[in-house]
This record gives structure tokens, C-alpha cells and sequence, in this order.
């Protein structure tokens, strides 16, 4: 186990959607509703919080315990704090991409993002489909304003790091 | 009644049957719906998950468009719906969230000012349609039917949002009994498909969809009703996948609620829609497509 | 008017107090209860912590001394409608309910009852069992007399064939009476958070999860099941029974925020009284913390686990699932002292709630010109110096009324007393 960071807890309390961190009582009611947690031991939202708290910032960070998260907002929406929890496990999820552990998917979409302004794009024979259908044409009229966007957040650079070999395989 | 068309990628990547009904059936009741030039991806839980400020802007850029067309956005994805709904309301409740986002905006002349809504179908044929209006085009209720509907995560959670929609599972309900198929309770109906860990982790991705299908299973379902293509794809393709891993088969068709609408408005489904269901929608559809 | 005339508002354990407390000190008073008898919630218990005594044992004799007592008169299934004045001198306006029968000439024989066609849920047995139109609501009802439910009685007449003492009197008009008061008690206590707001937790739809109220009733003797715990959907035994607390309380989402502050009390109490009547049931308590406050308690709880074998779980379940053949509950939990995630079969649920104001709270204050609190309660008008008096000088309050501070039966008792003080200083000064 790696040494504690005892300002980790207020660091993801500082983050736009990590407030709820100071809110957590351990209850485990998050825990007990969350659909991974019950498949698997490497995923559990109460868990996370408590190592947050407890300050295991390169565990939280560079693993894949927040990356199975799957959004569902069951946890959110049973916590009795009004905690948030599912927005801290995305803030928790900002940090660690802003050291660059991210998982493979995620980068991956993340680029085709910055290259295509989408995240998955048709292959060229649903393209084709499309035109004979005729439904509106599929642009990238975007782009150019998309990476305007992603090079003012720094978004690129994270995108860039990550494809660039740094990338936690799961 | 006109929206702005938010397709989002996976539609017009994988399921452009879901489209294809959508833009066929959704003129017969009243509603015209306007493509969004140069629209960019919502920026879903993935992207969210990476930056903070890249997910507000990009989801804005996408509401500034739809602003300017002048017209409420119609999304068809419940990830597309949870990330544009929740950045309209973050930035039209938080001034300084706004302010933020508009100096991001200003770099492609662009500003959020907060002036349209964010629906999905359920909301546009419940709300602005009507339950009256739908029921009136079925000119064949598909009688005798049974079904599980699977809302997704997205469209009733997180309920601090969505108390203030009133949005529930009843609404989506109400719209299949509309034409004539019975919605049955089952076990797990609000839990995740498990699309968002697809790619990110096929495994438990795979095992989240085969816990639902279990429980459709157990409730004796005949079919399943979905309104989001990544349920869609999970239940449907996913059934494949628990096979080949699990080695289990459910015979569960998964269908869209816009295509059983279609199909109780007498509209026949061509040949290409139909095979777009992995699992085979012909025995139970039968006169029908 | 003398000036030594008070109204207390509500006939539980604080009320009742109160009442006896200024009867004894030559004050008269009239005590208002909205339903056919006094008793309030201790009525419905079996036993109360800490000193494990039969709850009604200890009630009955105090409303008996308040039917007695030449210095109380009860105005039982009435409600208080208008006030007019101010300190020392107000002007209350009692809706007398007809009760359809002559208080005077009741005997309680409850030959009426045995005869009556008709059978309804029973509130006070929390709907679990059945009465007749014509009614007591509980064996040791004060005032002894029935009472007919006009919203289900169908006029058979058959009450009043049967009523040897004439007392079923058909033609009773509801009345307003007017009483001349110096000072206004209010001991309204508390009614039960809906369960079923929580949806995952199945309330309402199965059977056999309860709450802590239902509990009581099945415990209780003279309750709808004699005082055998038996499973609602098919009578038997329950094996393995789970607590589950924090039901609403300490709940953001329903902004009952506050602590309930007596349920870790009484759902260790609780356990320990099914463990003492069936050693070989499991009995499991899922927490989040054990507020085990005050004299005594600490103490209990860890003879409860060391002595009884109560289980204790550090855990607020995320759902309950019913298995639809055997009715049992699944609860689905995270063991957070063990960081595990498990499941657990029960034959029986019982789940704490929330103890929100008493309905009908918000209108009574509105009527008084009281300050309700953010969540409904009686305001205190100083909550550190005068913490029985409410917003209106004159008119005090007592007991769950006054909201989740304590709550339990001694300090219930304690506030009644300190508002009889209260009002004797206030009254005795303006005489």
C-alpha cells in the first residue's frame, strides 16, 4: 500500500462534481444497489469514497476501481445525504484522466471525438445505406469548432497522452 | 410540432433502422423533425468521465445550435438525452457555470443563452403528442402480447431531475399499452443493460445484459421493449454475446417502442429492418412485417 | 371563568401528563382528543425501554385518573376549530363529533359490536385487524363508551335493538362548543412516515415487510394476533426477522433530514423481546450508526449482542425483493464492517420510519397561530430558554409535538409536566 495523501479528500471536494465526497457517512446503501459491485470485488462506490477519505490517492487513481462505473445513477439516487455519489465517481474519474489513466475505450473515443467529432462513426457501408435512404447527409461541418473547444479545455492534450501508449489496458 | 433532430452516433452508426422508423412515423402524428447541421457528439458518461469542462462545452455547442434553429431538441438516445438535459439545466440553474461555458463557447462564436428544452421520444409522444393522439393512429393493436420494457437508466434517473419531468416508468408504460401489448412487471426492470462498460469492459458488460435477460426470462416475457439504441444493442446483439460466453439462450426479440407503434399503424417493416434484429423478430411479428 | 381553566390538545402520554399535572394543582381541564379515546401512541406499544413494562400497565391507571379526576373533562372524539384572545384569556371552539351514543348510558358491554354486520380495518391496530361499525377502538378505551363510524355504517338498527342501557342515540348532531381558557397545551404527538415513498423497499406491496408500529400492534396482547408474532401473509412463525432503521430519517431526498431519535432505542428493545420470547429466531438490526444515548442504553445493546444474539449489520440496504412463492424478503446489502456485498433471505421485515408531524399539525397551527418548524413541528418560541412555550405566549407544547429532540416516553412525561408548570406560572401571575 502506497503512503496517504491526506489532502486527497479535499482535492476531489474541490472539483466541480466531487462536493458530495464531504457528505459520505459510509452507510452502504450506494454499495448495495450498484449493479458491478454486485459482479465483481474491483468495483464498489462505498469502498471508493472510503479510500478517498482515508486518502489512497494512487489506488483510487491509477487502478481500475472507478472505471466500471456505468453511470446508472443507482447509487445517486439511493444515497440518503444527497451525496452525489455518482458525481464523484466522475470526479474522481477527471483526475485520474488528467494524470492520464484511462482505459483503453475510453481513449479511444475520446479520439475518434477530437478526429471526427463523434464518438463512433459508421463504417462506409452504413454511409452508403444512409444515402439511399436519404436521410441527411452525415457532417463533420463541426470539427474545425470541436477542436477549437478540446485545445481551450486541454482536452487534447489529455486525448494525445493517453493515445500515446500511456493507457491502463483492463 | 417541429424538434431539432439530435441523432447522436450510434444510430447512424449501427442502428439506422431505429431512424428509419422514427423519421416514417413520427410525421403521421404531427411532428416534423429538422436535422441539426454540424451537431458534434452529446458527449456521454465517457467523455464526461475525462473532463469537466469539455463535457459542458461540447453538450452546450450542441444546445447553441439547436438554440439557433429556434426549436426544443428530440434525442432518440438515452445517453445523448442524459448528457444535453442535464447540461441545459446545470448551465440554465448556475449563472456561473454558464459564464464559464460561454467563455469556452466565444472562442467559435457561440452562446448558450438557455432558451430550448431537451426531450426525448417518450417525452415528445407522451407529453406533446399525447396518449390520445398515438392511440388514434393504431389501426391494428397488436393484441395478446406481452412484453418487458426496458426505459433505461437515462430516462429515469437521476430522480432529482427527472421528479421535477415527472418522468417515471409509467409513461412509457402507457405509450405500449397504447397499442395494444400488455407491459408486465419484471425483477431488475430499473437496473442498467450495461451498455455503458462496453469496450471499457466486455465482461461484466456482458454480464450486467445477461442479468436482465434472466430476469425477463423469469417474468415470461415475450418480448422486449427498448427506446435506447445502446439498450437496444445490449439486449439484442448482447444475446449473441451471452451465448457464445455464457453458452444460454433466451429467444427474447428486442424491438423498438417506434417500431411496434409502426407496426400497429398497419406500416410494414422492410426486409432490411427486420434483419437489423439480431434475435429474430418474424415468428412473433408474423403478418406484420 | 376563574382564570385556573386550561385546554390540552391531545390525549397521549404527554396530554395526559400534562392534564394531571394541573388537576392535582386545582386547575380545570379540558382535554380535547380527536379520536373515541385517549392513549395516543403508548396505548398501541407492548413494551416500552428501559424498564421493559407492559406499556399499557402503566398507561391505564393515568387515564383512568383523567376520566376520574373531578378536575379533567374529557372531550373525547372532538377537534379544536377556532381560537379568539390571548394569554389568560382565549376563546376555543370545540367540534364535539357524534359519537351517536350516549357517553353517559354506555356501559362498554360491547354487546352492540358482537351484532354489528359490519367489519372494517381497525386504525388502531395499524389496519392489521378488524372492527365493527360500532366500535371501541381498544379494550381499555377511556371513555368507556362506543363509538359509530358513520362512513361505514349501513343504519341496520341492529346497535340499537341490541344497546339494554337506550344508550345508541341515531340523532347526535356534530356541535361547537365554546370554552373560556387562560392557557392552550398542545401534546399532538407524531405520525408515521409513509414507506411507501421507497419504493425499493417494498412497502405496501409485500406483505411481510412492516413497520415498527405494525410491529408493536402483533406483539401487543390485546392486539389483532393476541400478542403472537405471526407473518401477515400466512400466519406463521417468522424464523429469521430483519430491523431495518433509518427508513426516511437522516434522509435527504424526503427532507425529513433529523434523526427520529427513538428508533435505535426501541428496535433493540424490540429484538430483544422477540429473542426472549423465541430463542431460536435470528434477529438482525441493519444500521448506520447506533444511537444508543443516555442511561443504560450502551449497556443494552451490548447485552443484546452478547446475551441475546442480536445481530448487528452496519449496513442501509439498498433493496428488498420478495420471493412471490414463499413470500419471503431478499435484502440486498453491503456488510460495510466487512466491505462485502451480500444478500440475505428473511421471513420478515420490519422497517423503522420516520416519525414525521401529526397529520393535521400544520392546520391546528395555522387555527393557533403557532410557528410551525421546517419540518412541521411545533416551534419552540426560544429553543434554549422557554423550550415548552411556542411562538404564542399562552399556548405551550409537549411531547413528539414539539419534534424529534427526544421522544421517548420519560421525556414525553418530563415536557408535559414542565408545560403544566409553565402554564401554572403564567396563569397564577394573571389571577
Amino acid at each position: 500500500m502506497s503512503e496517504l495523501d491526506f489532502g486527497f479528500m479535499s482535492e476531489v471536494a474541490g472539483t466541480p462534481r466531487g462536493s458530495g465526497i464531504l457528505l459520505c457517512i459510509q452507510c452502504g446503501r450506494c454499495s448495495s444497489g450498484c449493479p458491478v459491485a454486485r459482479l465483481t470485488n474491483d468495483h464498489n462506490p462505498r469502498r471508493l469514497m472510503e479510500m478517498v477519505v482515508l486518502g489512497l490517492k494512487k489506488e483510487v487513481l491509477s487502478t481500475q476501481l472507478p472505471w466500471y462505473c456505468l453511470s446508472c445513477f443507482t447509487c445517486l439516487d439511493r444515497c440518503p445525504q444527497g451525496g452525489d455519489v455518482g458525481d464523484v465517481m466522475f470526479a474522481i474519474r477527471n483526475l485520474a484522466a488528467k494524470q492520464g489513466n484511462v482505459p483503453a475505450g475510453v481513449a479511444a473515443q475520446a479520439k475518434a471525438l477530437y478526429d471526427t467529432t463523434r464518438v463512433i462513426n459508421p463504417v462506409r457501408s452504413a454511409l452508403g445505406k444512409r444515402e439511399s435512404m436519404g436521410f441527411g447527409r452525415l457532417d463533420a461541418e463541426g470539427l474545425d469548432e470541436v477542436q477549437k473547444i478540446l485545445k481551450r479545455t486541454g482536452m487534447d492534450k489529455i486525448v494525445s497522452s493517453t493515445w500515446e501508449g500511456r493507457v491502463k489496458k483492463t | 410540432m417541429k424538434y431539432a433532430f439530435f441523432l447522436g452516433c450510434l444510430i447512424p452508426a449501427r442502428e439506422l433502422s431505429y431512424e428509419a422508423s422514427v423519421r416514417k412515423v413520427m410525421p403521421e402524428l404531427g411532428v416534423e423533425l429538422l436535422d441539426m447541421k454540424g451537431a458534434n457528439c452529446c458527449a456521454p458518461f465517457s467523455i464526461q468521465s475525462v473532463d469537466y469542462d469539455s463535457w459542458l462545452a461540447l453538450a452546450a455547442r450542441d444546445l447553441c445550435i439547436a438554440e439557433e434553429m429556434g426549436l426544443d431538441i428530440m434525442t432518440l438516445c438515452n445517453d445523448c438525452y442524459e448528457s444535453l438535459l442535464m447540461v441545459n439545466t446545470l448551465l440554465k440553474r448556475k449563472p456561473e457555470l454558464k459564464d464559464r461555458t460561454n467563455q469556452i463557447l466565444s472562442d467559435v462564436g457561440k452562446e448558450f443563452k438557455g432558451k430550448i428544452e431537451v426531450k426525448n421520444l417518450v417525452d415528445v409522444l407522451y407529453g406533446d403528442v399525447g396518449i390520445d393522439k398515438v392511440k388514434n393512429v393504431i389501426k391494428e393493436p397488436i393484441n395478446g402480447l406481452k412484453v418487458g420494457t426496458q426505459p433505461g437508466c437515462h430516462l429515469t434517473k437521476p430522480k432529482r431531475i427527472h421528479f421535477e419531468l415527472l418522468r417515471g416508468f409509467n409513461e412509457l408504460d402507457e405509450l405500449v399499452q397504447a397499442t395494444g401489448v400488455e407491459s408486465i412487471p419484471y425483477e431488475r426492470k430499473e437496473m442498467c443493460c450495461g451498455g455503458p462498460l462496453r469496450d471499457i469492459n466486455d465482461d461484466l458488460s456482458r454480464k450486467i445484459s445477461r442479468l436482465k435477460l434472466m430476469a425477463l426470462k423469469d417474468a415470461e416475457v415475450q418480448a422486449v421493449v427498448t427506446v435506447c439504441p445502446f439498450c437496444f444493442l445490449q439486449l439484442d446483439l448482447g444475446q449473441l454475446e451471452v451465448k457464445r460466453h455464457f453458452n444460454e439462450e433466451y429467444n427474447l426479440p428486442v424491438i423498438h417502442f417506434i417500431e411496434l407503434l409502426r407496426m400497429g399503424m398497419g406500416m410494414k417493416l422492410e426486409d432490411w429492418e427486420i434483419k437489423a434484429h439480431r434475435i429474430p423478430i418474424t415468428d412473433l411479428f408474423k403478418g406484420r412485417l | 371563568m376563574t382564570g385556573k381553566e386550561v385546554m390540552v390538545i391531545g390525549g397521549g402520554i404527554a396530554g395526559i401528563q400534562a392534564s394531571l399535572d394541573l388537576a392535582s394543582r386545582g386547575y380545570k381541564v379540558y382535554l380535547v382528543e380527536r379520536s373515541p379515546s385517549i392513549g395516543g401512541r403508548m396505548a398501541q406499544l407492548d413494551k416500552t425501554f428501559p424498564t421493559m413494562d407492559c406499556s399499557m400497565c402503566i398507561l391505564a391507571p393515568k387515564m383512568i385518573e383523567c376520566s376520574h379526576h373531578h378536575n379533567v373533562q374529557l372531550l373525547s372524539y372532538s377537534e379544536v376549530k377556532a381560537v379568539k384572545g390571548s394569554a389568560g384569556n382565549f376563546v376555543v371552539t370545540v367540534l364535539r363529533k357524534p359519537r351517536y351514543v350516549d357517553e353517559s348510558k354506555c356501559t362498554g358491554c360491547n354487546i352492540c359490536a358482537e351484532h354489528c354486520p359490519v367489519e372494517v380495518p381497525n386504525e388502531f391496530d395499524e389496519q392489521l385487524g378488524t372492527r365493527k361499525a360500532i366500535y371501541m377502538p381498544l379494550p381499555q378505551a377511556v371513555p368507556r363508551a362506543m363509538t359509530i363510524d358513520k362512513n361505514n355504517c349501513i343504519d341496520c338498527g341492529l346497535c340499537v335493538k341490541m344497546c339494554q342501557a337506550g344508550a345508541v342515540d341515531l340523532k347526535q348532531e356534530p356541535r361547537e362548543e365554546d370554552y373560556n381558557v387562560g392557557a392552550i397545551v398542545v401534546a399532538t404527538g407524531f405520525d408515521v412516515f409513509d414507506a411507501s415513498r421507497i419504493p425499493t423497499y417494498g412497502y405496501g406491496r409485500y406483505k411481510n415487510v412492516i413497520t415498527s408500529l405494525e410491529l408493536e400492534r402483533l406483539l401487543c396482547a390485546s392486539g389483532p394476533t393476541g400478542g403472537h408474532l405471526i407473518r401477515p401473509s400466512e400466519g406463521k412463525i417468522p424464523r429469521t426477522i430483519a430491523f431495518i432503521q433509518c427508513v426516511g430519517s437522516r434522509d435527504r431526498r424526503f427532507g425529513t433530514t433529523y434523526c427520529s431519535s427513538i428508533c435505535c432505542k426501541y428496535s433493540v428493545k424490540d429484538a430483544v423481546l422477540i429473542k426472549e420470547h423465541e430463542p431460536n429466531t435470528t434477529v438482525s438490526i441493519f444500521y448506520i450508526d447506533m444511537r444508543a444515548f443516555g442511561r443504560g442504553f450502551q449497556e443494552f445493546v451490548n447485552r443484546a449482542k452478547s446475551e441475546y444474539g442480536v445481530r448487528f449489520v452496519r449496513s442501509s440496504p439498498g433493496e428488498i425483493l420478495e420471493d412471490p412463492a414463499s413470500k419471503n424478503l431478499k435484502i440486498w446489502y453491503e456488510d460495510t464492517i466487512a466491505g462485502r456485498i451480500e444478500n440475505a433471505e428473511f421471513d420478515l421485515v420490519v422497517l423503522c420510519p420516520a416519525l414525521v408531524p401529526s397529520r393535521g399539525a400544520s392546520e391546528l397551527a395555522k387555527v393557533l397561530g403557532t410557528e410551525l418548524d421546517d419540518y412541521g413541528f411545533f416551534k419552540a418560541g426560544d429553543i434554549l430558554v422557554s423550550p415548552v412555550d411556542t411562538t404564542v405566549p399562552g399556548i405551550f407544547v409537549c411531547g413528539y409535538a414539539l419534534g424529534p429532540k427526544t421522544g421517548d416516553i420519560p421525556d414525553s412525561i418530563m415536557q408535559g409536566s414542565a408545560t403544566a408548570a409553565r402554564v401554572a406560572e403564567i396563569l397564577e401571575r394573571s389571577v
